[in-house]
């Protein structure tokens, strides 16, 4: 092909000068040909060696493409079969002032990453029960000890009264599932039980400071604050996601590496983008699409070109 | 956030070295500034089409070099010796003409003021106070705007001469305000700007949306120019997957089992014996053909 355009350049050039750049030879995959018009005429045309250099890095790129998706391959395999483990199953009880569940007992390094401590007692919300119960990793009961099925659980992420959507619900499993580590905005990994003693976690982002109340009674309010919120704006991050690390602590998760916002059935306008972004403190911000199950990422960056020389 | 992490993708000479170094040497705003001086001295005169929005402009052969370089307009292949024509497009014209002033527009023969110009450009084209807003704002930062409708863009917008270089942004412009009317703007419904963004990312350039936003109410005279804010972000795809890949450190593995890890070393002895051997004989091949 690029013998064939060098070619093609000779006669245009032979034809009159300064045509040099009647650029218009449109090859077949739409990318247009430019004739360069910086250089002399002088120079001919060594296409032996351009094409030796072009196949060779065609050829490199061939290899890296290839390699790539067996690594995240074997990557994967590895991580869903931690997530499959039968013998690490956990048990934990609905509670319903709470909306989540207290963890009973727990196996396995899964508490690690997931769920949020409040007074010294473990608690799973909606999206992480319905992760680890899809997963086989969660045995779920309610206040007489009876098992809660997978439909009321589905039910209780898609109701959306207790602080997650069914789209939320999917983003959280896509991310997980490949190993990052995933908790909601502005809810503290962990917290101290005495209401009266306030909040020191340096990383806590919520304007007002009585945020010390234990999970129990204080999820539940931290929830309706949520919700309140949403009603007032609806624009907000949902997420705050880490890159998968053994070393993760609660006590100390250090900066999310980005917050993730839902979007909704209409791309979202400079002023939403804008409201979203206010509420992110310097932290990168991406957004979450879901179209029937399938999620992409997307960002929506302000940029400013620079002004070139 | 300021746009410098990717780089330029420059394009390679025939001796292997690309044209960042050549590029340098020609900087976009002393050609324009070059380009400007000689038109303005030959008080050219464009002729613009009666219903339609491409103008002729007739030059000698060192205006032409210098349209060349700046990539305005398409020469136009012509027997006639010692004048050269180009073909300009409307945000061409009217950027030579307002912006940079340096040529005079006729149509039917006659000499046609700034408000003409303007009147006729707008009514050849509804959006044309917005696509031209957003190319004089890409132009006035020295980029190279081409047309970009082969790629489902309005504009693309490159960092010098295409010959040069890849153009880096396939340019969406998007109007905001009730100042706009009625227009049907892109980017308003999902399927639209995944459409966008999947034809940018296909011709590997980043899909940058200018959104260009009025605080006046009239949009009849080329003063609204002034008026109008253009707002510069970009749509770009994650792939959760990749991204986990390319950012990971040693102590980045989930936490270690030790049944996990038999099962582990198992799968990866496997595999990377089939990949070390496919590098290695692939390499082979690359090394043939280098020398």
């Amino acid at each position: 092909r690029s013998m064939a355009a060098a070619s093609r350049d000779r006669r245009r050039r032979g034809r009159a000068p300064g045509a040099a750049s009647a650029a218009a030879a449109v090859e077949d995959d739409g990318e247009e040909h430019h004739l360069n018009p910086f250089l002399s005429d002088a120079a001919p045309t060594s296409s032996r060696v351009q094409f030796r250099c072009v196949l060779s890095a065609l050829l490199l790129r061939l290899i890296c493409l290839l390699l790539l998706p067996v690594r995240l391959w074997i990557v994967q395999r590895v991580a869903l079969h931690m997530l499959w483990s039968r013998n690490v199953a956990s048990r934990a009880r609905w509670v319903e002032e709470a909306g989540a569940a207290e963890v009973l007992d727990s196996k396995g390094k899964l508490w690690l990453t997931t769920g949020v401590t409040r007074g010294g007692k473990l608690y799973y919300n909606v999206e992480e029960i319905g992760f680890l119960a899809e997963r086989g990793a969660l045995i779920f009961l309610d206040d007489e000890g009876g098992t809660i099925g997978m439909e009321e659980i589905y039910g209780k992420i898609a109701g959306g009264k207790y602080g997650c959507s069914w789209d939320a619900f999917q983003a959280y499993k896509h991310l997980k599932l490949l190993g990052y580590i995933i908790g909601r905005y502005a809810v503290p990994w962990t917290m101290k039980n005495n209401p009266t003693c306030e909040t020191t976690d340096s990383l806590e982002r919520m304007p007002d400071t009585d945020q010390s109340f234990n999970r129990a009674d204080g999820v539940h309010n931290g929830i309706t604050k949520l919700l309140k919120e949403m009603h007032i704006d609806g624009l907000h991050p949902s997420f705050e996601v880490y890159l998968p690390n053994s070393k993760f602590r609660k006590s100390s998760p250090g900066a999310p590496c980005f917050l993730l916002s839902m979007l909704r059935d209409k791309p979202p306008s400079r002023d939403e983008l804008e409201t979203i972004e206010s509420k992110c403190d310097g932290i990168p911000l991406k957004f979450c699409q879901v179209d029937n199950g399938r999620v992409s990422f997307l960002s929506f960056d302000k940029v400013r070109l620079p002004s070139l020389p | 956030q300021l746009m410098d992490k990717a780089g330029p993708r420059w394009k390679k000479g025939k001796d292997g070295k690309d044209f960042a170094a050549l590029a340098a040497a020609h900087p976009m705003s002393s050609i324009v500034a070059e380009l400007q001086s000689s038109l303005k001295g030959s008080k050219l005169v464009a002729t613009l089409s009666n219903q339609g929005r491409d103008a002729t402009l007739g030059v000698n052969l060192q205006q032409a070099t210098l349209l060349n370089r700046a990539a305005f307009g398409r020469a136009l292949d012509n027997a006639e010796a010692g004048k050269q024509w180009f073909q300009l497009g409307a945000e061409e014209v009217f950027y030579l003409y307002h912006g940079l002033k340096c040529i005079s527009v006729s149509e039917s023969k006659k000499l046609l003021s700034e408000g003409e110009l303007w009147d006729h450009l707008c009514s050849a084209s509804e959006s044309f106070p917005e696509m031209y807003k957003a190319y004089s704002h890409l132009r006035s930062k020295n980029w190279v705007v081409r047309s970009g409708l082969q790629y489902g863009a309005d504009f693309v917008a490159y960092r010098h001469h295409p010959a040069l270089v890849h153009s880096e942004f396939a340019v969406v412009v998007v109007p905001e305000g009730v100042e706009f009317g009625g227009r049907c703007g892109r980017l308003k419904v999902w399927s639209d700007l995944l459409c966008a963004l999947r034809a940018s990312g296909s011709v590997a350039k980043t899909l940058l949306v200018l959104t260009v936003s009025s605080s006046i109410c009239e949009l009849s005279s080329p003063d609204c120019l002034e008026q109008l804010v253009v707002h510069e972000r970009t749509i770009t795809r994650w792939i959760a997957q990749q991204c986990r890949e390319q950012r990971c450190e040693p102590s980045r593995e989930e936490p270690n089992n030790e049944e996990q890890d038999h099962t582990r070393e198992t799968v990866v002895f496997n595999y990377w014996g089939v990949i070390l051997g496919f590098t290695v004989l692939s390499s082979l091949l690359v090394y043939k053909l280098r020398f």
